[in-house]
């Protein structure tokens, strides 16, 4: 058995690849993987203010288990989920189907008036919608009061009944356009032979959806679904900008999510322990709720 | 020479560009020194950074340094200086925190608090006795003074005069807030016939809100004592919730919400309340928002809770900190006493912001003596010093938040009982609600094992 003898020249190419993907290697090091192994650590001590900390097990676990204020974030933020599911989904697949099937001069056109509110950030949403909201003299309340004589005086920001109805609804305005153009692309992705042979053995235009077009999307469905509920675990900007006035809580802690609930122990009380155990708790949410939604859909595979 | 490169071509200017970019980031570094101020302020009121641009020069020339001045917003400059505590960065010198944010640092033990400790130079200056007592209370943690006070920011009432003298009332009339509720139910007006109600007699919350805060200071009800005790449990906190309810509930409401910034303009030019709670800061803020009432608006003192009690409360503030970092300290505090002890700088910006300064020995200057002619020509900083020292003082914590929320869960609980029930039961409601508010904030309290305002 004789060694390999490389020249220089091999010698540096070999190591070319790792030199090249170091600064990468570096950065995900320090601004991932640490702060994931510090938060790790951090959820079993208490912090108090900036330079304290105690080791408390698992306290803050515990803590966070019997708080009724985590709770209610986490109900509203399933509530949010649930809404994003079962009412911005079907909209948004409803509007991609009406686009599929209209004038293509037209499409483009309400491609992009459909997806432009995604151009603009949350936060300007959030200040949108809140002046729309107001009492009095906002659009949506004279709209109301025009319409059925009742409302114009309504607390949609103000009522802990309406305030998630308020954040449901500019989300719609936000994400509907957004999720179409995924459901878009899946639509005109679908080989028309199929739809075709359906039609032509007599399957009505909804069967001809229910049976194969939707089949036949998926996988993209599956990958929206999973987003959007994993989106709506990390709402935050939305809230704590419709609702600036009690820093996204709303009245009763209406608009609460859990992430504002994590910046809140956090950021605002100053306890990084909690805070990072609230994170932990969520990443575990996300990932049995994404586990189940694959479970579900047969993992995702073809059949 | 590429050709030579051992990597190959891409790789060559890849690291080229590497090299460029790390010769110019140091480069600009370096003329970046040589511009660094020796001291530098951070603040997050505009109208703040107005007034010390015009002044700084004249520290600068007085002690021959150069002050850089920023200007950030309120909630990036907490999370700023937060971060930069915890990670032992870079921090301003000299800073001004706003209304709730000194809790956060003064959590923790005394050693560990970012921002030095001011009580001995407050002392020793004299200035304790020259500046409104209960403004201290905000900034401080377990009897150590940690920011000096800017403003006192007394609460008054700002009213249309015109439509009030319209509807046969006077304001001198209205001295206890039972009295107000009587005259605002002959205010209330649907103007158009459309079935709403288009005149209210104030502009308050029905959620509570900042509402039901000054009006609960104003009884000298605070959520904390000097000690960090919980203190909003208890029977006059139970009053005020019945009373503020009967105004902004249910059909005999005497109060409607204005909100901020454009619809409170529109609803004040529209006369939709004829009274506005409003502290010094706010009394300025109207006249830029709603210029066309110039002449028709007037203030007068809050309604007292019995004849002859506080007819004010507060709402607000902000403090002037230095951090433990600034390699400067001394040149630090000259600049907070040049800022805010330095009568004639104090009067230049009263006129500018209308916020009264603590600092007694300012409030005799012309500036706070002047009529203004906004508010019908009555003697706005007369006024507001008038009443300062009346101003209820409010003691700061790490759990404030935790504690104003919950004081807000039970208003809404008791609320929310009075819309289906009213008066029935409405008292143990609100007692029983008051408790498990004070039971959660003593057991987020009791959770801090690490010292703190009770160590």
């Amino acid at each position: 058995m004789s060694a390999r003898v490389s020249t220089p020249k091999q010698y540096y190419r070999g190591l070319a690849p790792w030199l090249l993907l170091a600064p990468y290697i570096a950065v995900t090091c320090v601004f991932t993987l640490y702060p994931l192994a510090n938060a790790a650590v951090l959820a079993f001590y208490q912090t108090n203010g900036p330079a304290s900390r105690a080791f408390v097990g698992i306290d803050n676990f515990r803590f966070l288990l019997s708080d009724p204020v985590f709770y209610r974030a986490l109900g509203n933020t399933t509530v949010f989920a649930l809404c994003s599911v079962f009412i911005q989904l079907p909209l948004s697949l409803g509007l991609s189907l009406l686009l599929n099937s209209g004038n293509d001069r037209w499409k483009s056109f309400f491609r992009l008036v459909l997806f432009s509110p995604n151009l603009v950030g949350q936060i300007f949403v959030g200040i949108l919608f809140g002046v729309l909201f107001t009492p009095r003299y906002g659009l949506i309340n004279r709209f109301l009061q025009a319409l059925t004589g009742w409302g114009l005086e309504q607390q949609w920001l103000g009522d802990p009944a309406l305030v998630m109805p308020a954040i449901v609804l500019t989300a719609l305005w936000v994400y509907v356009g957004f999720n179409m153009i995924y459901f878009l692309a899946a639509l005109q992705s679908v080989d028309k032979s199929l739809e075709e042979a359906a039609r032509i053995d007599g399957a009505n235009r909804f069967q001809v959806f229910w049976n194969v077009t939707l089949p036949a999307m998926r996988h993209v469905v599956l990958f929206v679904v999973i987003t959007s509920v994993i989106g709506s675990f990390q709402l935050f900007e939305l809230p704590l900008a419709l609702l600036p006035t009690s820093n996204g809580h709303g009245p009763d802690n209406a608009g609460l999510t859990v992430v504002g609930y994590l910046y809140d122990v956090g950021f605002n009380a100053g306890d990084l322990g909690l805070g990072s155990a609230v994170g932990w708790v969520v990443a575990l949410i996300i990932t049995v709720v994404s586990v189940l939604q694959l479970r579900l859909a047969g993992g995702g595979e073809d059949e | 020479m590429v050709e030579r490169f051992p990597y190959g071509k891409a790789p060559f200017w890849l690291l080229t560009l590497a090299l460029i970019s790390s010769l110019l980031l140091v480069a600009t570094r370096q003329r970046a020194a040589v511009d660094r101020p020796d001291i530098s302020l951070a603040t997050f009121a505009v109208q703040h950074y107005a007034a010390y641009k015009r002044v700084l020069p004249e520290f600068e020339r007085l002690h021959h340094v150069k002050v850089g001045l920023q200007l950030v917003d309120a909630r990036a400059l907490q999370t700023r200086l937060q971060n930069a505590m915890l990670a032992h960065a870079a921090v301003p010198d000299v800073v001004e925190i706003g209304d709730g944010s000194i809790g956060y640092f003064t959590r923790g033990p005394l050693k560990d608090i970012g921002f030095l400790d001011l009580t001995d130079r407050i002392q020793e200056g004299g200035y304790r006795d020259r500046i409104v007592a209960s403004r201290f209370s905000k900034w401080e943690s377990r009897g150590r003074l940690f920011a000096v006070p800017h403003d006192v920011h007394p609460v008054m009432l700002v009213y249309r005069a015109d439509l009030l003298e319209a509807a046969g009332l006077r304001a001198e009339d209205l001295d206890t807030w039972d009295a107000f509720a009587a005259a605002g139910r002959r205010v209330l007006k649907d103007l158009d016939g459309d079935g709403v109600t288009d005149r209210y007699m104030i502009d308050l919350p029905s959620g509570g809100g900042f509402g039901l805060t000054v009006l609960l200071l104003q009884r000298g009800v605070g959520l904390f004592s000097k000690t960090g005790e919980v203190t909003f449990n208890e029977p006059r906190t139970v009053d005020t919730i019945v009373w503020y309810l009967h105004q902004v509930r249910g059909a005999a409401r005497i109060a409607t919400e204005c909100g901020w910034g454009q619809p409170l303009a529109k609803a004040m030019n529209d006369g939709v309340a004829l009274f506005y709670i409003a502290p010094d800061w706010r009394t300025n803020l109207f006249q830029t928002d709603v210029p066309g009432l110039a002449g028709k608006l007037k203030i007068m003192p809050l309604p007292a809770w019995e004849k002859g009690g506080r007819r004010t409360s507060t709402w607000g503030g902000t403090g002037l900190a230095i951090t433990k970092q600034s390699p400067h300290p001394e040149l630090a505090w000259e600049l907070a006493k040049f800022l805010y002890f330095t009568p004639s700088e104090l009067s230049k910006r009263f006129a500018s912001t209308g916020v009264l300064p603590p600092f007694r020995d300012a409030w005799q200057l012309p500036e706070f003596q002047a009529p203004s002619a906004f508010y019908s020509g009555q003697r706005l900083g007369a006024e507001f010093a008038r009443l300062a020292p009346d101003t209820p003082p409010v003691w700061d914590s790490p759990y404030s938040a935790t504690a104003e929320s919950k004081l807000g869960e039970a208003y809404l609980r008791a609320a929310e009982h009075f819309d289906s029930h009213g008066d029935d039961g409405l008292r143990e409601v609100i007692q029983r609600e008051l408790g498990v508010a004070e039971a959660y904030v003593r057991r987020i309290i009791e959770r801090n094992g690490l010292g703190g305002p009770r160590e």
